[in-house]
């Protein structure tokens, strides 16, 4: 009997133990908002004419990323027979408040990265105006020149080519860190 | 905090008091034998004949003891023997005789007896056939080791890459350097690990997260298939791996190993260390292990894959103190590993893969290197485990164990930025403990009784990934299993009940901070029954039933995961999948010629949590992704593992391990994901004769085998919407090993080769299927020197 006795006290002795070790723990802090770097969320694109006319402007926003709200897509609606000075401008903003440009860092590292065009539709000419370290064009700054009246769309790709950006990388080369295409209507 | 104070607490009580009431009894139950023998008969007559088996002669100078009262007698002329004035009781006699295999029975005596003793000519006296496990199955389960000469050859490969030796065992990786363990087509959450006879708790939920565990820290790799939810946790659906460590030394003394292992093709190094030791005066016994690996990139046939480089530190220590009825056990492991991920695989979007699965090969290829780039994970592991038991003559044994463990993953992306912060970067900590009462038997009737909780705690770095979110569990579990046996019966019996209580936080977004809370309850159960048919045919089967709560990660996974341009999804509405597991095996064991094994399971897994891709895309700033969400569905999963080996010569011997797995969504009928195909491998094992020349060379071997992996064809658009599944493929392995004498010192060398034609494949199960081709043809070198 004193055996019993014996062991229903050590049963008890560990089990408080156990209860111990595992119910003390204080509450830890709660997690931070969603705020992960380096992560693209908004591309702008601004179209100043050369001369007269009226600036152009896009905003492709998706603040809360792929799944949740879809993203915001803005018509780009350009004079026809105009030729604009093109600025490409990326932005963190998963964090509405402080929001983070990107694209200095991006033109820094312009000889991993290169930024590509693709008209479909609209009467719209492209040409890449800034270059790498090794004069290989990076595609933040463009010229722009529209001719007939028309209506398509604009594709923006910016790869990620790290250690791939040679005379004959493609659109193909590297990782896509923007895929994005907006709605293009040139009108007189 | 959370909420275990009042259920657990009442829960405990419970147990507490279960406990008490199982002690008393037992104790009762001891006492009333003795209190027949006070009233004893003592003139008992108990005799008969010891014969050979097969050819049922009487065998002479045979020994029979009574183990009770260590009384022993020997055969005459004619194989008799006799004892006389024995009183009633239970005894156990044990039967010798050289070359024979020693048999123990168990004898109630009532009156005089007259038996005969069949003895088995001892297979290991032909020396044709090594019984790997000897006098075979202790359990109903169908239950597989890989140790000795088996593990040896395994070395230098990782824990999912060793386990594929063992019929049924296949893995899943992820390029050259992760592997996780797939039991009859299920693994992850479904497959529980333990290491060093604690909990493997990490992120298991990733198939691209391999367990942080050094193999070369254990002597045995013992695979339990099927549901065995009832001893360790109600999740282990598809089964249990353990890792075991040799147990401490019991002979005073220092000892101690080296091994040295290369290989060609990663251009591998390890090297691993253990010195152990047992003090005189105290009965103190302690342990040092340590390994270091370091490899480079992998080499397909046709061309390097790039940054798919690995390094590896691990350290083990371990004190224990034993006595007679008490000792205690402390453990600490720490485990860190640096891993390259193949760089074309890390792809932005679905043009990017589209553009991968449209090159014959990846991207960038570069050259040999062992730096290891962006993009890589680095994981460390700790254990600490703390274990004491508590032997009582008569009630039987207490065992208590405690483990600590902390698991620190780091992703790190390939970005833009070089900086070196991850973009993945989860803790997990988990307190889990258990206390055990493995009581003496009362009758045949032997078991455990115990209580185990877990506790876990995950969280993430600010500003990374939130993958996974903020979780805080606590399982709480009891168990009871028994195992009764009589003659040539065995049967047994468990049942566990473990409740799990998580409390989520996780961000919608920005906006607000939701706290989610879950309870679940789930139930184990098994049965199973195992008879010896006649002294070479074991037949055992058994039913289980497991019911897995779903992991947080099949809950609230929200976001990319890189290398297979899949944004996943978790399902807040899941609830827990329940297993019947079937499972019947054939074994035919200890003869001269033909022994093997056949095991039949039929699994049925009602609301299977699966992640299915689906047919609509996710829609970032990157483009378009495939959106992949976690699912239920009920399931079914049927299959047979054959093992068998025949003795060509007395030294050639032919060896087939054969796995077949078949799924399929019962609500459906369509394929599921991700099974595994049907494989066989087929091996020709030559041993050399050791008592021959004067050779200084013993234990030589050599082997020669081919692996055969079908083409899952139980896969269509539907299950593989990306690429559909591979081709067949067949590898050539060799193995060769020896031990020498150099002076005192005996040294032991060994050489294994896998994928000796240097064939160019893909495995359905790897997930980099759609970027590369698998590892070209690699040897490997191993040394082991004894101190």
């Amino acid at each position: 009997m004193n055996q019993t006795y014996f062991l229903s006290r050590l049963f008890l002795f560990i089990l408080s133990g156990v209860v111990l070790l595992s119910g003390c723990k204080k509450s830890s802090p709660a997690p931070t908002p969603e705020d992960e770097k380096e992560i693209i969320t908004t591309v702008v694109l601004l179209l100043v004419p050369e001369g007269k006319g009226q600036n152009a402007s896009a905003t492709w926003k998706d603040p809360d990323g792929p799944d949740g709200q879809a993203p915001s897509i803005e018509n780009l609606v350009l004079k026809a027979n105009t030729t604009y000075r093109g600025t490409l401008t990326l932005l963190n903003e998963s964090s509405p408040n402080t929001p983070v440009d990107i694209t200095a860092e991006v033109r820094t590292e312009g000889h991993d990265h290169e930024v590509f065009y693709v008209v479909d539709g609209a009467s719209l000419a492209i040409t890449k105006t800034d270059l790498d370290r090794n004069n290989r064009p990076i595609g933040l700054e463009t010229t722009m020149a529209t001719t007939l009246p028309s209506a398509g769309s604009l594709r923006i790709v910016l790869k990620h080519q790290p250690g791939l950006k040679r005379g004959n990388s493609t659109i193909e080369t590297g990782e896509t860190d923007v895929d994005v295409v907006f709605p293009v209507l040139i009108q007189d | 905090m959370f909420k275990l104070p009042v259920i657990g607490k009442n829960l405990l009580l419970l147990v507490l008091s279960l406990f008490l009431a199982h002690a008393g009894l037992a104790q009762d139950m001891y006492l009333d034998p003795e209190a027949d023998l006070v009233e004893q008969d003592c003139g008992l007559t108990f005799s008969g004949k010891v014969i050979d088996h097969d050819s049922r002669e009487p065998l002479i100078g045979a020994t029979v003891l009574i183990t009770e009262l260590q009384k022993a007698v020997i055969t005459d002329e004619y194989g008799n023997y006799h004892f006389h004035h024995l009183c009633r009781g239970s005894y156990t006699v044990t039967t010798t005789y050289i070359g024979y295999e020693v048999i123990s029975t168990s004898l109630r005596l009532t009156s005089s007896v007259v038996r005969n003793m069949t003895l088995h000519v001892d297979a290991k006296t032909f020396g044709a056939v090594e019984v790997v496990g000897g006098r075979m199955i202790k359990h109903t389960q169908e239950t597989e080791t890989l140790t000795g000469r088996e593990l040896e050859e395994t070395k230098g490969l990782s824990l999912g890459e060793s386990l594929k030796k063992l019929t049924g065992v296949s893995s899943v990786q992820t390029g050259p350097t992760v592997s996780k363990p797939v039991i009859h087509g299920l693994f992850g959450n479904r497959v529980l690990i333990l290491n060093n006879g604690v909990r493997h708790e990490s992120q298991q939920w990733g198939n691209e997260h391999a367990p942080e565990i050094d193999p070369l820290n254990a002597q045995e790799l013992k695979v339990v298939k099927g549901a065995a939810g009832v001893r360790y946790g109600s999740d282990a659906i598809g089964g249990i791996v353990m890792v075991n460590p040799k147990p401490l030394p019991d002979s005073a003394g220092v000892a101690g190993e080296v091994n040295l292992i290369g290989s060609t093709n990663t251009r591998m190094g390890t090297v691993a260390g253990m010195v152990e030791g047992r003090l005189r005066q105290v009965p103190l016994s302690w342990r040092l292990h340590t390994s270091l690996k370091k490899a480079g990139s992998a080499q397909a046939p046709d061309y390097n894959l790039n940054n798919t480089g690995f390094e590896e530190q691990n350290l083990a220590a371990t004190v224990g103190y034993q006595q007679e009825r008490f000792g205690a056990e402390l453990y600490y492991s720490y485990f860190h590993s640096k891993l390259g991920f193949l760089s074309s695989a890390h792809i932005g979007n679905l043009t990017d893969l589209a553009n991968a699965i449209g090159r014959e090969q990846p991207e960038e290829t570069g050259s040999f290197t062992y730096t290891i780039a962006r993009p890589y994970q680095d994981v460390t592991h700790h254990l600490l485990k703390a274990r004491g038991y508590y032997k009582t003559g008569d009630l039987g044994e207490l065992q208590f164990t405690y483990g600590l463990q902390d698991n620190r993953r780091q992703e790190y992306d390939r970005h833009r930025n070089t900086g070196d912060t991850p973009q993945l970067d989860l803790d997990l900590q988990t307190h889990t403990s258990e206390l055990v009462w493995e009581h003496e038997p009362i009758g045949n009737l032997s078991g455990t009784i115990g209580a185990t909780t877990i506790w876990q705690n995950n969280t993430y770095a600010p500003n990374t990934r939130a993958l996974l979110p903020f979780f805080k569990g606590l399982t709480v579990g009891a168990f009871l299993a028994e195992k009764w046996q009589k003659n040539r019966l065995q049967l047994e019996a468990g049942l566990r009940y473990d409740q799990k209580a998580l409390d989520i936080q996780r961000w919608d977004g920005t906006r607000e901070l939701l706290k989610p809370s879950y309870t679940f309850h789930n139930l184990s159960g098994s049965f199973g029954a195992l008879y010896e048919l006649g002294y070479h045919v074991t037949l055992s089967g058994q039913v289980g039933y497991a019911s897995r709560a779903p992991h947080a990660y099949e809950l609230f996974a929200r976001g990319l995961h890189n290398s297979a341009a899949t944004y996943e999804v978790g399902d807040p509405n899941l609830v827990s999948e329940a297993a019947v597991n079937t499972m019947a095996t054939f074994t035919y064991h200890s003869n001269p010629r033909l022994n093997g094994e056949l095991s039949l399971y039929h699994n049925t897994i009602n609301n299977y949590i699966y992640l299915q891709i689906a047919p609509e895309y996710a829609l970032g700033v990157q483009g378009a992704y495939l959106y992949a969400k976690y699912q239920q569905a009920d399931a079914r999963f049927w299959g047979a593992d054959i093992m068998a080996d025949y003795a060509l010569t007395s030294r050639l011997t032919l060896i087939n391990k054969t796995s077949l797995v078949y799924a399929i969504n019962r609500e459906t009928g369509n394929y599921l994901p991700f099974i595994t195909p049907n494989r066989t491998d087929n091996t020709l094992r030559y041993s050399f004769d050791d008592n021959g020349s004067s050779s200084k060379l013993t234990s030589s071997y050599l082997a020669l085998g081919g692996l055969y992996v079908a083409r899952q064809s139980r896969s269509d658009a539907q299950s593989d919407p990306v690429l559909p599944a591979p081709d067949a493929y067949f590898l050539l392995h060799a193995e060769i090993g020896t031990s020498i004498q150099l002076g005192k010192q005996p040294v032991e060398l060994g050489l294994v080769g896998n994928n000796l034609l240097n064939t160019t494949y893909r495995d359905y199960q790897n997930r980099l299927r759609y970027f590369s081709d698998e590892m070209g043809r690699m040897l490997l070198f191993r040394v082991k020197f004894l101190l």
